[in-house]
């Protein structure tokens, strides 16, 4: 019995990965995507297969009772239905899903994916259901304008490039009684980060290295200038002079010196495992970037220069996450 | 998938709408309290859509179902037949509604919705009636189309033009199925309409019976005949035949007080051509049917009595068509046996005795049975007897000895009656025949309209060697019911339809009214001889005589025939590309110059402008980059800003011209 049950499980699991192949080859990953008779599939929905049965118990009905409207009737209903395929299958027909952009993020976080619904005929489209597997569902009509943004939330898997899977485009306007779908890759890829991991303290600082001093944190002491006083400034930061000179209430401002620069090196957590290496380093570089402080970043094949501000964090963190991850076939 | 179960606002507001058009023509079949329920129900449900009551829990909906089935039960007295089960169909729909949540209930609710349609057509398949349905059709289309249109918050009245058009576009295709779809016979025995009134003649008839049916204007049934029409007064559509006379009430032989011997039709010798006519019978709930005298039927199910009427197996539902051929003029029973002189001579015992006295003598002085006829009728005539349509009520017992020489105020039936009377009181055998006399003439379509008001009685007397002769006591008193009709008869007496103040036929004197009438009816006509003669003998006819032989491979090609040509130009239609904007000329001539570059190897990007494009095209091809720079400032001047003056426009032409790219030779 359980080998016949293996057999059966194998089977399905071959179907599966035949028709993945065949959806590929029929409908390739494409940052847009135009629907045509290639990409459109249809088939009657639950709804659908429901009224085909009430129209059966109508015609029963006719036949019964001999009665010519009633038989007109279940034949305007039975090609009312044959009529609804055009306007169903026109519904999706023309439009044109474009990949925006995704963002990247943490473990466990959610990505947002922007995709862009936009028509080429002036026709309205009503009730276009757009969901990737794992994502959070949006229902949108093209009524007076020609493009829609869609933004989709996902939670994401493992560090590396996230693949969300091919998005379901699905509608049965305007009857119901059809449903028509298509599955899109959009090749849209959204980058994991390793997840952060908080490590007791900086181990291994690199002093000895001849490019540039790691230095501990120890706040800032040079005075930098003046702003205005900020709730949570400590009170020793107050500027009483300038008070007192009438200058209003403003606070000393302190700050760290530029060759100040962290490198954050794939040896000072030599011995733990790979991810957990990552982990440490991601949750440094967004400490410093926190504090302020420039970090440079040196692993294995990558080397990326002191640096600080949100761009550079981008490529640390991308750096980061890609460590060890096949290239992208793009 | 939740966001796709939500109901929007729209689609309820349709639904509510479709239930009570739906309902309006069930309205004089159902109990008041079904109507009640579905005002309740649409009330509770808007009131949970406002916020201000919640959804019943599960013991209130039981209690309601069972209410509901209850209710029927009292008020039909049965839940079986179809008047009970279609009211149960009613007020499921109703209770539905009140629990409409998701759009899965939605969808049970409107299929609901067209199965409603579709019963009524159990009752009547009249021509508004249809249109009516049509129209509801495209109102429950309407509530799916409704329903599919997420963030309609609002009733919007244009919904209806898709669900309109899909309809339209299914309409061929659904005549196409009506007439190629094979017709079978019922699959089994379903519920029939046993609470349905049963109208027209009955079986029996006592004196003030017809006079009361002559108060209705209701089309009994239509005629067609394949020539002339006869004259007025030869058409005595004979229905049902009165042999008995039991206790003041007349009344037909049933087939089992006929002996074996007896049931079988004497045969009858006609010369010459019969009168070829077609009837379209409204329904009666009654088995018996009308013809001119000495008709013979063409379709089985149709019995010919031993009393020479028409009598169906089925009981007439629905409208009902059948042709007949008539010979007027056949003699009729020749040789009367003894069983039938002894039932068309029996009397009832001391009745009446006043006016068998009366007879006797009358016949003792006449020579003959046939001089007896006569002079019974000049009685009639010379005697200040009264057509009237408000005779007085007459005793139960010695009515005709009262009529005959007191009151003397009769209608057909009391003429009819006495006078029968007085030939079997004198051993002529007689009987009174009921049916109608006459009739309208319907000049748009020549068909013969006969009204219930036309309902008449006349009798039958036997005479050697002639058979049964029709003798018609009443023309003597009013020869112009006979000639004329009812309306003239009883035309001092203004008592014509009195009861029915809005019937179109007491206002023929209009004349666009009448025209109107007439035109309706015979388009009514057309419709009832089209629908209801449609079965599968006719289909048969139909389908030999358009593809010459019937086949399953001409069958399927001419569905896939006339399937394509409807589906492709809708397809086309739909699928046809329209751009999203209309261009102007200006940018037509634009985008044609961007094609000429695309095709020289230099595509425009995407987002990308007219100046960014010119910019990067002239630094690629230096030669090109004064007339291309100019072309683009004059047109970005003319597309952008306004107004346009004329010369600027005639500029960007001459730049147009101006600027002819080719493909260069260096590279």
């Amino acid at each position: 019995m359980q080998i016949q049950a293996q057999g059966v499980g194998g089977l399905r699991q071959r179907l599966r990965s035949r028709f993945r192949a065949w959806v590929n080859r029929r409908i390739p990953p494409s940052r847009v995507v135009t629907l045509d008779q290639r990409r459109i599939f249809i088939f009657p929905s639950r709804a659908g297969f429901f009224f085909g049965l009430c129209l059966l118990l109508m015609l029963t009905t006719a036949i019964n009772y001999q009665n010519n409207m009633s038989y007109a009737l279940t034949f305007l209903l039975a090609t009312l239905f044959i009529i609804a395929i055009l306007h169903t299958y026109a519904n999706l027909s023309g439009l044109t899903i474009r990949a925006l952009r995704a963002q990247s993020a943490f473990p466990g976080q959610q990505a947002e994916f922007d995709i862009q619904v936009s028509r080429r005929k002036q026709r309205e489209h009503f009730a276009l259901y757009l969901k990737w597997p794992d994502s959070t569902e949006a229902l949108i009509n093209l009524l007076d304008e020609d493009q829609v943004e869609v933004r989709l939330h996902t939670p994401l898997g493992q560090r590396g490039w996230y693949n969300p899977g091919r998005l379901l485009l699905e509608s049965t306007y305007p009857l119901g009684l059809l449903r028509c779908w298509t599955w899109i890759d959009l090749d849209l890829y959204a980058l994991v980060y390793p997840q952060p991991l908080l490590s007791a303290e900086l181990p291994g600082l690199a002093s000895d290295r001849p490019d540039g001093a790691a230095i501990p944190i120890a706040g800032s002491d040079d005075f930098y200038g003046f702003r205005d006083y900020r709730r949570g400034d400590s009170l020793r930061q107050v500027h009483w002079k300038g008070l007192a000179k009438g200058q209003g209430l403003q606070s000393k401002h302190y700050a760290a010196y530029a060759d100040r620069s962290v490198w954050l090196d794939w040896e000072m957590f030599a011995g733990h495992p790979v991810e957990q290496r990552l982990s440490h380093l991601c949750y440094w570089a967004l400490e410093f970037e926190r504090l302020n402080e420039e970090y440079g970043l040196r692993i294995p094949d990558v080397l990326i220069q002191p640096g600080s501000g949100e761009k550079h964090r981008n490529e640390v963190l991308k750096a980061l996450a890609l460590y060890g991850v096949p290239e992208r076939q793009l | 998938m939740k966001m796709l179960q939500q109901v929007p606002r729209n689609a309820l507001a349709w639904i509510i709408i479709s239930m009570f058009t739906l309902l309006a023509p069930h309205a004089g079949r159902i109990p008041v309290w079904i109507m009640l329920i579905y005002l309740f129900a649409a009330l509770w449900r808007i009131q949970v859509y406002r916020g201000h009551w919640s959804f019943p829990g599960r013991w209130v909906k039981l209690v309601m179902i069972v209410s509901g089935f209850a209710g029927i039960y009292l008020s039909f007295g049965s839940v079986i037949g179809l008047e009970p089960t279609v009211a149960l169909l009613l007020t499921a729909f109703a209770l539905k509604l009140i629990e409409l949540v998701s759009r899965k209930d939605a969808y049970v609710l409107i299929f609901l919705g067209y199965f409603v349609c579709i019963t009524e057509f159990l009752f009547t398949q009249d021509l508004l009636m249809v249109l009516y349905s049509l129209l509801n059709v495209i109102i429950v289309t309407t509530a799916l189309v409704a329903l599919h249109q997420p963030g309609e918050h609002r009733f919007n009245r244009k919904t209806m033009r898709l669900a309109g058009v899909m309809v339209l576009q299914a309409m061929p295709l659904m005549l196409v199925l009506f007439f190629l779809f094979p017709r079978i016979g019922p699959l089994w025995t379903v519920p029939v309409k046993s609470h349905t009134a049963k109208t027209g003649m009955s079986d029996f008839m006592k004196p003030g019976d017809i006079s009361k049916l002559s108060q209705s204007a209701d089309v009994a049934f239509r005629v067609q005949f394949e020539g002339e029409i006869p004259a007025k007064s030869g058409l005595y559509w004979r229905g049902l035949v009165f042999s008995k006379l039991e206790e003041g009430t007349w009344s037909n032989l049933s087939y089992f007080e006929v002996p074996p011997k007896e049931r079988r039709q004497q045969e009858v010798v006609t010369t010459g051509e019969p009168l070829n006519y077609s009837i379209i019978m409204e329904p009666t709930q009654q088995n018996w049917l009308f013809g001119l005298r000495y008709a013979t039927p063409d379709r089985p199910g149709i019995l010919a009595a031993s009393d020479f009427r028409l009598y169906s197996f089925v009981m007439i539902e629905d409208e009902f068509q059948y042709r007949v051929s008539s010979w007027p003029d056949a003699q009729l029973e020749t040789e009367l046996s003894a069983w039938r002189r002894e039932v068309e001579l029996r009397l009832p015992d001391n009745d009446n005795q006043r006016t068998r006295q009366f007879a006797s003598t009358l016949r003792a002085q006449a020579g003959s049975d046939e001089a007896f006829v006569d002079a019974v009728l000049q009685h009639f005539n010379r005697e200040p007897f009264v057509y009237t349509l408000q005779p007085p009520l007459l005793p139960d017992v010695d009515g005709m000895d009262m009529f005959m020489f007191e009151s003397r105020r009769g209608f057909c039936e009391h003429y009819a009656y006495a006078f029968t009377l007085m030939m079997r009181a004198a051993g002529v055998p007689a009987r009174v025949v009921a049916g109608y006399q006459g009739g309208e003439v319907n000049p748009v379509n020549k068909t013969v309209i006969v009204h219930q008001f036309d309902a008449h009685a006349w009798a039958e007397v036997w005479l050697p060697e002639k058979g049964w002769v029709r003798v018609d006591p009443t023309g003597s008193v009013a020869p112009q019911r006979i000639e004329m009709g009812l309306e003239e008869a009883v035309a001092s007496e203004g008592t014509f339809l009195s009861d029915s103040p809005l019937s179109p036929l007491r206002y023929r004197s209009i004349r666009w009214i009448n025209q109107l009438r007439l035109r309706y009816d015979a388009l009514t006509y057309q419709w009832q001889s089209w629908v209801v003669g449609f079965d599968g003998e006719v289909q048969f006819q139909l389908l030999r005589d358009v593809f010459g032989e019937v086949s399953a491979g001409r069958f399927a090609a001419a569905l896939i025939g006339t399937w394509a040509l409807v589906l492709l130009p809708v397809a086309i239609s739909l699928l046809r590309r329209r751009e999203t904007r209309p261009q102007r000329p200006l940018d037509r001539e634009y985008l044609k110059v961007c094609e000429r570059l695309a095709s020289l190897g230099y595509p425009r990007y995407a987002g990308e402008s007219a100046t960014d494009y010119a910019d990067r095209v002239s630094a690629q091809c230096p030669d090109w980059a004064e007339p291309l720079s100019r072309l683009t400032r004059l047109y970005t001047e003319l597309a952008y800003q306004t107004p346009a003056s004329a010369a600027s426009e005639q500029q960007f032409h001459r730049a147009l011209r101006q600027f002819r790219p080719r493909k260069r030779r260096d590279r």
